[in-house]
């Protein structure tokens, strides 16, 4: 009996157009949704490797260990091909050298505004937006059609049990719908494997889950229409409320949850934790400048009354003694620089959590959440290369002092003597071509996928949790369904 | 053409019709209806009786010949025909958020009768049998017979010259029916010619002046109800459609 | 006759629970887009004066001009920025403002809160764009095709009025009802405004008037494209499908697809690769530099003060060269992008004009000064904030600051010297692009979109005519 109900459903689907249709307009942008990732991603690696290129060249041509600095550039994962998420939106560089802290800056997004005004498409947008109301256009009608249409009293003119009924509608329904849902997916993962992306077997395994949740997301909406269909003796009626709560759920509540979380936890901008680190730093070279000139006229002071002519080295050495007591300067304001940052990032964490969890009552924030840690474009994107950057910078700063130490004073430096009796004297420091190849590499952060697999877990039961919930909705919704 | 010094309303002069898929609904057909007639079709599903009356309010257009109102061509001039025809459809369906009554006003007024009040509209609801009390009830919780009446109210209060209707008794109970036919009969003493394809053999003998028999777009018979008289036209219907008339369908008049 | 029409069309409108289910619906998201936009924008004013105020606390206690040497300048927030983002979220809105040197923007809010990166922001436009469509697309796909199915457009056809003057009716019917309720929607939103305490001056509401009517504009467009579809198809399902297709595909497939094919047709080098140029060209002339002032000999005098003044003035003359050929190199390269990304946006932007919804987006954005031209606007206005900054510290130096080198005798017996008064330091002020210059701007999209509107309002007409109203 079953059997035949879900074969009825099945049939119906498939012969009709709708069918036709939503096959392929999911064919067609998940086609060129993934061929316009692929083609991003391409560049963004070229783009990717002549910088990095360029940094190497740039590093070569420094002559001062003073003033080597490194540019250390984000590298583009394969599953933005599938999820973008953030990473238009997030820098794609930091200095890494002795005075700036690790920041990433530039983003694709703020380098080329004319690609933020309507944004990049994508895999994840597309079931998002896309197979949702594709869903609920296919499920609207399910129950409440067939009633409209007079066939709903012909079959409960059988003994068919209701439970039955409920229970083929959904199954046939669903699979009818992952038919013209599941090839046009699959058929864009064989076009990234024509094209030889490469992935990692650990990205191979993110992207079944990704596919998964997709589908689990379908599903959502299918069981949701097929509830609605429930919920009214009109389709008119059911078309609306599902069109409503689809624009509810999917386009205001992600945002209004964010929104929401952003105005019940306050945090301060980057920009005035930026000031109060700049008042800071500014105070504190103040400071310096100040017992420096100290310094210096106590020097002067003994130069005159000692003989003349103290040795060059003897100077290098001063201005040695000099340039540590500006590390320790830096070094004191790094530090109040890394706990106003990490202050600012907690208060930032605590509402982004917040603001995350209102959002997770709709199912595509959950869904675009999983994606995205998933594809390793979520938020982690970021802290995880400030993180490895920051940790990078320690090495390569320690490796510079080291080889700043081994060329000896003055390598690079400048020194300008005035002498009241001499005149003045400039000075330069030894200058040599210095090699850099030795330097510390950079590994770039890789988020082990049992590191998110709760996360995701977490996000995969709460849409399972959704599908069983309108199930038994549209369960109990129908029993007491008007058959008339 | 003239019959006792009365006026064609209604005439189908070589009137055909053919389908773009290729099928002939229509063939040749001629007739002419005459003020205070009533002229029934009976036909098997897909004789070509809708067709006929779609032409007449120039929702199709014919593929040769005329469809004439008062001397008119539909296709020629679709609005001055319009005016002078009401239709009732086999199925009436009318706005359903709107009351009865305000279908009526809407309907009236776009049939040009501006002038009507709701006393108009209630007298003429009651007439076609439509109790009071639903009058102001939205349309959505009427049966079919309910907005059937409707319908006829709305083509009654038109007053034109010709009314087309389409199985205007399918849906109707037996006493609504029975009014009906007093109704038609009160219309054609206003001078009315009436057009009206039916399933209802007894009742188009009981009603009709004319009845025609048609099967494939042609007129298989056409009689005066008065010669038809004594003759039994359901056996004459069935043999009809059977394939072996009983003598030569005559054509034209 | 069509009085009737309008009338039939006008109750049936507001008596459908469409017509109300979508007006609720319209109207808390209207007045929520205008509520939420309200109080960003408090709190980006908030944010943004604390953020000018840590900056100017940061200058207390320095006794020297010369010790001043930079100032962050702050993109101020906009009112209808919050209405209309635009791209205000993702161009950098901080300069770190140096004498001389090039000026960037860095901070963009989505780089700095990515939370909101993920769901961006519900504003006005949004609403506009995507809900507002929907709903136009939703109250106009059953106009003719669902009086046929209802069966009353036969009924309505067997009557002598010419099919003209029953759409005639229709769209007369529609547009009025739906307008006016979306007029006082987006009426009380804007009343929402001042009762939140957000004032805005005559110009701003001009603007925002202008958005309201490209966003009228935009929703009749859909309507009539509604009623056009409708007309063409036999069954409501099929004009839902065939609406829905077009309202994806427009908005939003056609304008991503059309911006990132014919971004890419055109070859703009990329910021990284300028960097790297610039930095190459910069290390080339530190070392021209500095071998030039290997070959200086300072002067054999007695006067202390005169060596130094002579050895300053040497100074300043080749890092004044020095900065030139920098400045001349770095504008060249940056006229060159900034040219290529002209072309790029042009290109663009007339390709992605074939969707109605790219003409409103860029129309809105251009008059609330939040399209991709905010970002050279507040780049020109940082490069003229330059000038001004440097001009003032070395008037109050007497030095040419950010030449490289600054070269100070202290006495350690000088009187202590008062604090500076960091007040004084020129203040950065953001003009936004005038009125005038927004509108023409803007003409060429509310001209499409009323093209848009005549053409499917034809399209019905004609369509309509040929409709087999069986
Ligand atoms: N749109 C159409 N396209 C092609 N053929 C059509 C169309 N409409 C009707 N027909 C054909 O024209 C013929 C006459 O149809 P019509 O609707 O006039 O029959 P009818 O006499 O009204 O039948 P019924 O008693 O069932 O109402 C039928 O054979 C039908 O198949
Ligand atoms: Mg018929």
């Amino acid at each position: 009996m079953l059997h035949t109900l879900i074969q009825k459903e099945l049939k119906s689907i498939t012969v009709s157009n709708k069918f036709l249709v939503t096959f392929m307009i999911c064919s067609l942008l998940l086609i060129m949704s993934v061929l316009i990732g692929i083609n991003e991603y391409k560049q963004a690696m070229t783009q990717y490797e002549t910088v990095h290129q360029m940094a190497d060249e740039r590093i070569q041509q420094v002559s001062s260990w003073h003033s080597v600095s490194y540019r250390e550039h984000r590298k583009p994962s394969p599953l933005m091909i599938f999820t973008s998420g953030l990473s238009y939106d997030i820098g794609r560089w930091s200095d890494i050298n002795r005075e700036s802290t690790v920041k990433l800056k530039n983003s694709i997004y703020s380098d080329d505004p004319i690609f933020a005004v309507f944004r990049i498409i994508d895999f994840t947008f597309i079931v998002q937006i896309i197979f949702s109301l594709l869903a609920i256009l296919f499920t609207f009608n399910a129950v409440n059609g067939e009633k409209e249409s007079g066939t709903l009293r012909l079959i409960f003119s059988n003994a068919v049990p209701r439970t039955k009924y409920i229970l083929a509608k959904c199954i046939g329904t669903w699979l009818g719908l992952l038919i013209p849902i599941l090839i046009p997916i699959l058929l864009s993962v064989l076009i990234v494997m024509l094209f030889q992306i490469e992935f990692s077997s650990q990205e191979w395994i993110r992207l079944v889950l990704l596919i998964f949740i997709s589908v689990l997301y379908t599903s959502i909406f299918i069981v949701f229409g097929v509830f609605m269909s429930t919920m009214s003796r009109s389709s008119n009626v059911s078309f609306l409320l599902s069109l409503v709560f689809w624009i509810c759920f999917v386009l205001i509540l992600p945002r209004g949850g964010v929104m929401a979380s952003g105005n019940i936890v306050s945090v301060p901008r980057i920009a005035e934790v930026e000031g109060m680190k700049v008042s800071f730093a500014k105070n504190k070279w103040e400071n310096y400048y100040k017992d420096m000139d100290k310094r210096l006229s106590g020097s002067e002071h003994n130069d005159d009354s000692e003989e003349d002519g103290i040795s060059d080295d003897m100077m290098w050495a001063n201005l040695k003694a000099e340039d540590s007591l500006r590390k320790e300067v830096t070094r004191e304001i790094e530090g109040y620089e890394e706990s106003l940052l990490e202050d600012w990032k907690n208060k930032q964490k605590a509402q982004q959590n917040l603001g995350f969890m209102l959002a997770r009552f709709s199912p595509a924030a959950t869904y675009q959440l999983a994606a995205m840690s998933l594809s390793n474009t979520d938020i982690s994107l970021k802290s995880s290369y400030e993180q490895v950057m920051k940790d990078y910078r320690e090495e390569f700063n320690s490796y510079i002092d080291k080889k700043s130490e081994n060329a000896g004073p003055g390598a690079g430096s400048i020194m300008i003597t005035m002498d009241s009796d001499k005149g003045m004297d400039l000075k330069m420091g030894r200058d040599e071509a210095i090699d850099v190849s030795d330097r510390p590499q950079f590994v770039h952060p890789k988020t082990q996928l049992s590191k998110i697999l709760p996360d995701v877990i977490v996000n995969i039961s709460i849409l399972l949790f959704m599908i069983f919930g309108l199930l038994t909705g549209a369960y109990f919704s129908f029993m007491r369904f008007d058959l008339r | 053409m003239n019959e006792n010094n009365k006026q064609v309303i209604l005439e189908a002069v070589n009137l055909t019709k053919k389908y773009d898929d290729g099928v002939l609904a229509l063939d040749n057909l001629n007739f002419a209806i005459y003020e205070n007639e009533i002229f029934a079709m009976l036909g098997g599903n897909g004789a070509g009786k809708t067709t006929t009356i779609n032409i007449f309010l120039n929702l199709l257009e014919p593929t040769s010949g005329d469809a004439k109102v008062c001397g008119v061509s539909s296709h020629i001039e679709p609005l001055v025909v319009k005016k002078n025809l009401a239709y009732v459809s086999e199925n009436v369906m009318l706005y359903p958020n709107f009351t009865a009554l305000q279908n009526l006003d809407f309907f009236s007024q776009l049939g040009g009768q501006d002038s009507l009040t709701k006393d108009h509209y209630q007298e003429v609801l009651i007439r076609v049998g439509l109790a009071e009390q639903v009058h102001n009830n939205k349309l959505k919780g009427f049966s079919k017979g309910m907005r059937q009446k409707c319908g006829i109210a709305i083509a009654i209060l038109k007053d034109t010259k010709a009314i087309l209707f389409d199985e205007p008794t399918s849906g109707l109970d037996p006493k609504a029916g029975y009014e009906f036919i007093q109704l038609l009969n009160d219309l054609k003493g206003e001078g009315k010619a009436v057009l009206m394809s039916t399933h209802d053999i007894f009742r188009a003998k009981e009603a009709a002046d004319t009845i025609a028999i048609m099967n494939d777009g042609k007129f298989l018979m056409k009689e005066k109800a008065s010669t038809l008289f004594d003759k039994d036209l359901e056996s004459l219907y069935m043999q009809y459609m059977a394939g072996h008339a009983p003598q030569p369908a005559s054509e034209g008049v | 006759m069509l009085k009737t029409l309008v009338e039939k069309e006008i109750r049936e409108i507001i008596g459908s629970p469409k017509f109300t289910y979508t007006f609720i619906v319209c109207l808390v998201l209207i007045l929520l887009s205008f509520y939420s936009g309200a109080v960003s924008y408090k709190d980006n004013v908030t944010h943004w004066e604390a953020a000018k105020a840590e900056n100017l606390q940061s200058f207390e206690g320095i006794k020297e001009w010369y010790r001043v040497q930079e100032n962050r300048i702050f993109l101020p927030p906009q009112p209808l920025a919050t209405l209309v983002s635009g791209v205000s979220n993702d161009i950098g809105r901080t300069s770190n403002i140096e004498p001389s040197g090039e000026v960037t923007a860095d901070d963009s809010r989505y780089n700095e809160e990515p939370a909101y990166a993920y769901f961006r922001f519900i504003d006005l436009e949004f609403i506009f764009l995507v809900v507002l469509a929907l709903f136009a697309i939703m109250l106009g796909y059953d106009a003719i095709c669902g009086e046929k199915e209802k069966g009353t457009l036969k009924l309505c056809l067997s009557n002598a009025i010419p099919r003209t003057k029953f759409l005639m009716g229709k769209f007369i019917g529609a547009f009025s009802v739906l307008s006016i309720s979306l007029i006082i929607s987006i009426g009380l939103g804007c009343l929402l405004l001042p009762l939140l305490g957000v004032h805005l001056s005559s110009e701003e509401w001009i603007r925002l008037g202008l958005i309201v009517v490209a966003g009228l504009l935009y929703f009749g467009l859909f309507l009539a494209m509604s009623v056009m579809v409708s007309s063409f198809t036999q069954r409501t399902a099929t004009s839902f499908l065939i609406l829905l297709i077009i309202w994806i595909s427009s908005t939003l497939i056609l304008p991503r697809v059309a911006v990132m094919v014919s971004g890419r047709a055109v070859d703009v080098p990329t910021v990284d690769e300028l960097g790297y140029q610039k930095a190459m060209y910069a290390t080339e002339q530190w070392k021209s530099f500095l071998n030039s002032l290997d070959n200086y000999t300072p002067i054999e005098n007695e006067d202390m003060e005169e060596v130094m003044a002579n050895f300053n003035k040497f100074m300043d003359s080749i890092s004044i060269a020095r900065e030139e050929r920098m400045n001349i190199y770095r504008s060249r390269l940056n006229e060159q992008r900034y040219n290529k990304e002209l072309e790029r946006s042009q290109i663009a932007f007339a390709l992605a004009r074939i969707s109605p919804s790219s003409s409103l987006s860029l129309a809105s954005s251009t008059l609330a000064g939040t399209s991709p031209e905010l970002k050279d606007q507040f780049y020109q206005q940082a490069k003229n904030y330059q000038t001004s900054l440097k001009e003032f510290l070395n008037e109050k130096t007497g030095m040419n600051m950010g030449g490289g080198f600054i070269m100070t005798i202290s006495e350690s017996d000088a009187p202590e010297k008062d604090p500076i008064d960091p007040t004084e330091i020129p203040q950065f002020k953001f003009e936004p692009e005038s009125l005038s210059k927004s509108v023409q701007k803007a003409l060429p999209d509310f001209g499409l979109l009323i093209l848009f509107n005549c053409i499917f309002i034809a399209g019905a007409f004609v369509s309509f005519n040929r409709y087999d109203a069986r």
